[in-house]
């Protein structure tokens, strides 16, 4: 018969290495799948779609006037495929150039409101401010509005849902 | 015959001595009341799994359909407004009492030798309850829930180097998505529960092992020497803990009910407008508990500050907390004869309710 532990001094070295070495074990090959589970959105490609905004002489744009046009993604997230209704801010500038702001805050992503009065964006959640050509002009935001990663083809405009100058891929 | 049962289970676990040891635990007359606030935090997490098990029957964690089951449960399960109820004022009157209880703590130093470990339990519990609150506000699939997911998850991506990691993780993906929805339904009924339900145990068996402190002032000297170290197992006068305590703790937890009742049936838990992600004039709004940090987002403007009100604000202040036991090692604790840690810890309260209260003014620009 083997010796218990209280015989053999070195038998209970033995059991208690035995002992950690099956729990690491039984503790490393847990982790693997787990650790996948979590990290798993790591190593996924975001889907990045091309959807059609619509034509350009139909937008009825107007100089420094923000206009809010929802645009719908279709995109695969996970297991499903679903429908992303976003808001793209088009602004024409006064020498006729385009601008296709989101209208998340870039402080911490809530949705702007334009207001007329004072020609300016306000965040509702913690007093951003951006004015009509996106930049910060008041509150916490610490970088301009984003824009939609856009393309035109004929009149039709492309929108992406994608932001331009985003490498750490904020907002929705 | 119950006799007979008892004897039954004497004979072979010693029942009855185990539940006497457990009851007749001797704990400080005066003070009792004090000690009541941790009693009906473990009776409101019961309750919370309890009510949050019967949720379970009609909700589904999916964007925007959540939104939809929540109000069913609400308008067509009978008493459902009840149950939902009691589930949303027993995690608020929670939080409230969970704050409460570390203030009381705090001001009759409880916290110090040889406590540490219960305190720092109770912080694990603390964070823990914290976030079930707010991912039970995003479970609701309402506006609000939408909003709080995109602001929090982009606060967690200012943490430095692995925030952008943290943030995929938590959303499952770059965007706000079902499977973000899962992931937080995951940690609120699973992940985050077995925590607390670990953690209490620890708690309670601390607070055994050590005795109860409680309020300093019950010792006539406060002042705990070093040569009898077990002074604080031995205050002037004790009582059993069954009855004596649980009569108070019973006393406390039916009055705290009572109001989570009450307004469980006649203020209920509002449901709140669907989630339409292109309204232009919805001004999202966080849980009361959580004004004082969204006030604190108000400040530090543009690109390098808004990591202070992001992330070293708040951890630098949950850190200290974290650590209060080993950063005030001093060993008075009357509340009166420590007055610094007094009006600090007096001071720090003021700042928390005005922060929420001005937190919690309209700021939404849209009328103007
Ligand atoms: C789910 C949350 C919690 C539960 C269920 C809970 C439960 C309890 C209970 C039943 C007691 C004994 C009675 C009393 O003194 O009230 C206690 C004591 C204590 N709690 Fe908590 N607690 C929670 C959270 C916390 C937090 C957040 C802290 C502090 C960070 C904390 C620190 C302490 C300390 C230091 C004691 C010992 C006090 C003494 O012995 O005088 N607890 N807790
Ligand atoms: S989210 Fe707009 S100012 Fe904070």
């Amino acid at each position: 018969m083997a010796k218990s532990s209280e015989e053999s001094p070195s038998r209970r070295t033995f059991m208690m290495v035995v002992i950690g070495l099956i729990s690491t074990v039984i503790g490393i090959a847990l982790a693997v799948p787990i650790l996948g589970a979590v990290l798993n959105p790591l190593f996924k490609k975001r889907d990045i779609v091309w959807t059609k905004l619509g034509k350009i002489s139909d937008l009825n744009l107007k100089p420094l006037v923000p206009k809010f046009v929802p645009v719908y993604f279709r995109v695969k997230e996970g297991w499903s495929v679903n429908t992303l209704p976003r808001q793209v801010v088009v602004v024409k500038q006064v020498n006729g150039d385009l601008l296709f702001f989101s209208n998340q805050c870039t402080h911490l992503g809530c949705p702007l409101h334009w207001i007329p009065a004072r020609q300016k964006f306000l965040c509702p959640c913690h007093g951003g401010m951006f004015n009509i050509t996106g930049q910060v002009v008041g509150g916490p935001p610490p970088r301009p509005l984003y824009q939609w990663v856009h393309k035109m083809e004929g009149n039709n405009v492309y929108i992406q849902n994608k932001f331009k100058d985003n490498p750490k891929d904020r907002g929705i | 015959m119950f006799k007979q049962i008892q004897n039954w289970f004497d004979e072979r676990i010693g029942l009855t001595k185990v539940i006497e040891e457990f009851n007749g635990e001797r704990i400080p007359r005066r003070g009792g009341w004090a000690y009541t606030l941790g009693s009906v935090l473990a009776f409101l997490f019961t309750v919370q799994v309890v009510t949050g098990i019967f949720l379970l029957f009609y909700y589904v964690p999916y964007f925007p359909i959540a939104r939809n089951a929540t109000y069913f449960i609400k308008h067509h399960v009978i008493f459902g407004n009840i149950l939902l109820g009691i589930h949303l004022w027993g995690a608020f009157t929670m939080i409230f009492i969970i704050l409460i209880h570390m203030a009381r703590v705090y001001f009759s130093g409880a916290y110090k030798k040889p406590r540490e470990m219960q305190w720092i339990a109770g912080m694990v519990l603390f964070s823990v309850v914290v976030v079930l609150g707010l991912t039970g506000y995003m479970l609701v699939g309402n506006e609000n829930s939408w909003w709080t997911i995109n602001v929090l998850t982009n606060v967690a991506s200012h943490t430095p180097f692995i925030g952008g990691f943290i943030r995929e993780i938590a959303k499952g993906g770059t965007e706000t998505s079902v499977l973000t929805m899962q992931h937080i339904f995951a940690v609120h009924v699973w992940l985050l529960p077995i925590v607390v339900i670990m953690f209490i145990p620890i708690h309670l068996f601390l607070i055994r092992k050590t005795g109860h402190q409680g309020m300093a002032l019950e010792y006539k000297n406060s002042k705990l020497c070093d040569d009898d170290e077990k002074k604080w197992q031995h205050p002037d006068g004790t009582v059993p803990f069954f009855p004596d305590q649980f009569y108070k703790d019973m006393i406390v937890a039916i009055g705290v009910f009572a109001v989570v009742y009450i307004l469980a049936v006649y203020v209920g838990a509002p449901i709140g407008p669907m989630y339409r992600p292109l309204a232009l004039n919805f001004a999202p709004e966080a849980d009361w508990y959580f004004l004082a940090n969204e006030e604190l987002l108000k400040f530090f403007p543009g690109h390098g500050l808004i990591i202070f009100s992001t992330f070293l604000i708040p951890s630098i202040g949950f850190a200290i907390l974290f650590a209060l036991p080993f950063i005030d090692r001093t060993k008075e604790r009357s509340p009166f004869k420590r007055p610094a840690a007094t009006v600090l810890g007096i001071l720090f309260l003021l700042l928390l309710v005005y922060l929420t209260l001005i937190g919690g003014e309209p700021k939404a620009p849209a009328t103007v």
